[in-house]
């Protein structure tokens, strides 16, 4: 869907040169389907279907986030961090007896300013989005567990509130609110990426940020742009997460396996962390495979380590797949690479 | 707290003073002695993380004796980063206090840091979590009796003659932490008796609700008629008693947790159906048989031949149904 963008933002000569990788893990996804209807009874079946689109509304709205970033050659570490830190302002203000609408527009305010943060520090004081991200996500963590929750680690919410039902309600019949809010934010990153001018923005800059700026793109305003859409996408998928499991709990952010599983999902279907190519046809296969993988390993009950492993392995794997399919030539190289 | 509650809790510490060896009818004059001999002298706690009722309840407990006695208690606070309990064990090692409090995150990762503390002439107490390393002290809940009598209750729930399909699903926090080492081998020695329980998943959480909450809607998509989860601590289990009560089967699927016992987690949880029991080891009363398990060790007490000295908490079984008691929970006062 967005692979005219994308070619479009390149060079023509580069059009041949586009990414295998997506075929490949869309492949290995199918076969996995394919060998977990087999030997697992009860995988192939609409319950079951339900369970992982459930499991990975969450996941795909971080990874909608964290695509637009990587696109824009950005990356943000600090996403799992302004999820917690997003679900806590909203959750405590709730608790404190504020109408939900009033509470998510103060939440909203609050991740946009993180967002702003971030994109400021990187554009305009031109600090690196790795350190830059990081720094703020221990800061955020920080700031909230001692400013907000005054040292606690863990919020409980109350089920009876009406976002919280909201949160957990079907808007159509087999149509939960989670699964709606990761279709929308899919929708709107698919337009965003395609349909706009800072979507066009955001290829220039991840294929050659030094022509994007030296054309006279706006791409410090760009960038702060990205980290708010990011911080955004993270509070949409803290909400989900908080009124599903009925808890805010930072260890989240310090296990660490989430972040991870995000930037899988986005490496895995094809988006390069150099940026420039990619959209939301690629998310989906990423997301497939590890919402696919994670459901048959807990299925054959796996223990958490090993699927940790697996995971891990077939990150490397995809990475060794990409390098031997695109070789480096003169343009990556000095693109750079994180 | 209510009051045969805290009688019972008397009546713990008092027998277990007695075993420590500590003259209960001591003089007013030798009371002082003992109290003047505790002043000024150094104690740290070093927490797996702070900001959980449980490990709050202890510090407030243990701050209280350190105030009566005039003893320095300081909390070092790893915020569940194993990384830094260890460099924060160090720097507390080499401080040289006279009690050190570890609360070990696995059973092997502080073992060779509280070896070594000893070896300084440190004495150490582990609170609830033990190592494989003994130590001058524990004080804390017997795991091993926790898992027989949760699995004990889960065969009476879901074994022969119940009717139900005797599958279980057992969510640890970590398969190397020692609370779901022990909980695990005692639960598992009491199902090998009974072959209709089938373990279905056991698959540890990371301590994570969401992670819980996950892994039980994927089990129960695959096992609707599922009897039992047993959750190895109630924080965690909340998310999978959520899993439960979405996807219809409250009541239906017996929810078993183990914690602290805290009225906001516990109490709360069995209140609106997350969970349907839970195995609670009292952190407040815990805090108070770590803050008289610190005085004795101030004081010089030992066990005989270097062993270690034991106080295991009583139990409470916090149930959901006609005997269910919200005096069973205790409360954690708000912060100032």
């Amino acid at each position: 869907m967005t692979d005219a963008t994308a070619n479009a933002a390149v060079p023509m000569g580069r059009k041949a040169r586009r990414s295998l990788l997506e075929p490949i893990v869309l492949g290995v996804a199918l076969a996995l389907i394919v060998l977990f209807s087999t030997t697992i009874p009860g995988f192939a079946s609409l319950g079951n279907l339900s369970v992982i689109l459930s499991n990975s509304t969450s996941l795909v709205i971080l990874a909608c986030g964290m695509a637009v970033v990587v696109i824009s050659r950005g990356l943000d570490l600090s996403q799992i961090a302004a999820m917690v830190a997003g679900a806590t302002t909203f959750s405590t203000l709730i608790n404190a007896g504020l109408p939900a609408a009033a509470a998510l527009a103060l939440a909203v305010l609050a991740m946009a300013l993180i967002g702003f943060v971030n994109g400021w520090l990187i554009a305009f004081v031109e600090i690196p989005a790795m350190l830059a991200t990081l720094a703020t996500a221990m800061f955020m963590t920080g700031l909230f567990r001692f400013g907000v929750l005054r040292g606690d680690y863990l919020l409980i919410l109350p089920k009876s509130n009406p976002a919280v039902v909201f949160f957990k309600s079907d808007l159509l019949p087999g149509l939960t609110a989670p699964v709606a809010l990761m279709i929308v934010a899919l929708v709107v990153t698919g337009l965003v990426l395609r349909f706009s001018t800072t979507g066009r923005i955001i290829y220039g800059m991840g294929d050659n940020f030094q022509a994007a700026r030296l054309s006279g793109l706006p791409v410090r305003n760009t960038i702060v742009f990205v980290y708010v859409y990011s911080a955004l996408a993270a509070l949409l998928a803290g909400l989900v997460i908080a009124s599903a499991s009925g808890t805010v709990d930072f260890r989240i952010v310090t296990n660490g396996s989430l972040l991870f599983e995000v930037i899988l999902v986005v490496v895995l279907g094809g988006i390069p962390l150099r940026g420039g190519r990619g959209g939301v046809r690629n998310l989906l296969v990423g997301a497939a495979l590890i919402a696919v993988l994670r459901n048959g390993m807990t299925l054959y009950d796996f223990s958490t380590q090993t699927q940790d492993m697996l995971k891990g392995v077939i990150l490397m794997a995809a990475i060794f797949v990409d390098n031997y399919l695109n070789p480096r030539d003169a343009e990556t190289d000095t693109a750079g690479d994180l | 707290m209510s009051n045969t509650g805290r009688n019972r809790l008397m009546g713990t510490i008092a027998a277990f003073a007695l075993g420590a060896c500590v003259a209960l009818g001591a003089t007013a004059a030798a009371r002082a002695d003992a109290a003047s001999d505790m002043a000024g002298k150094k104690v740290i706690f070093v927490p797996i993380s702070m900001g959980i009722t449980l490990t709050e309840g202890w510090a407030r407990r243990m701050r209280e004796h350190a105030a009566t006695h005039g003893y320095s208690f300081d909390v070092r606070d790893a915020a569940f980063n194993t990384g830094a309990m260890s460099e924060l064990l160090a720097k507390a090692i080499s401080e040289k206090p006279d009690v050190l409090v570890v609360h070990n995150p696995t059973v092997q990762l502080l073992a060779r840091q509280i070896k070594q503390a000893q070896a300084a002439g440190i004495k150490v107490l582990q609170i609830n979590l033990q190592s494989n390393q003994p130590s001058n002290a524990f004080v804390g809940a017997n795991w091993t009796r926790i898992g027989t009598e949760i699995a004990q209750d889960i065969v009476k729930e879901c074994g022969a003659g119940s009717g139900k399909s005797g599958k279980v699903a057992i969510i640890p926090g970590q398969l190397t932490a020692a609370d779901s080492v022990m909980m695990n081998e005692a639960a598992f020695k009491v199902f090998k008796d009974h072959p209709e329980i089938k373990v279905v998943s056991n698959q540890a959480s990371d301590w994570e609700p969401e992670k819980a909450r996950q892994i039980t809607a994927t089990v129960l998509q695959q096992n609707p008629d599922l009897c039992a989860i047993f959750g190895h601590w109630d924080v965690h289990t909340i998310g999978a008693g959520n899993a439960v009560k979405d996807a219809g089967l409250s009541g239906k699927v017996l929810v078993y947790a183990t914690g602290g016992g805290e009225q906001g987690e516990a109490c709360k949880a069995i209140e609106n159906g997350t969970l349907s029991a839970e195995w609670s080891y009292d952190a407040d009363g815990q805090g108070r048989d770590a803050g008289t398990m610190i005085d004795l060790l101030l004081q010089g007490a030992a066990a005989p031949g270097g062993a270690m000295l034991i106080a295991e908490s009583p139990l409470k079984v916090i149930k959901a149904g006609p005997d269910y008691d919200p005096s069973l929970c205790w409360k954690m006062p708000p912060k100032k």
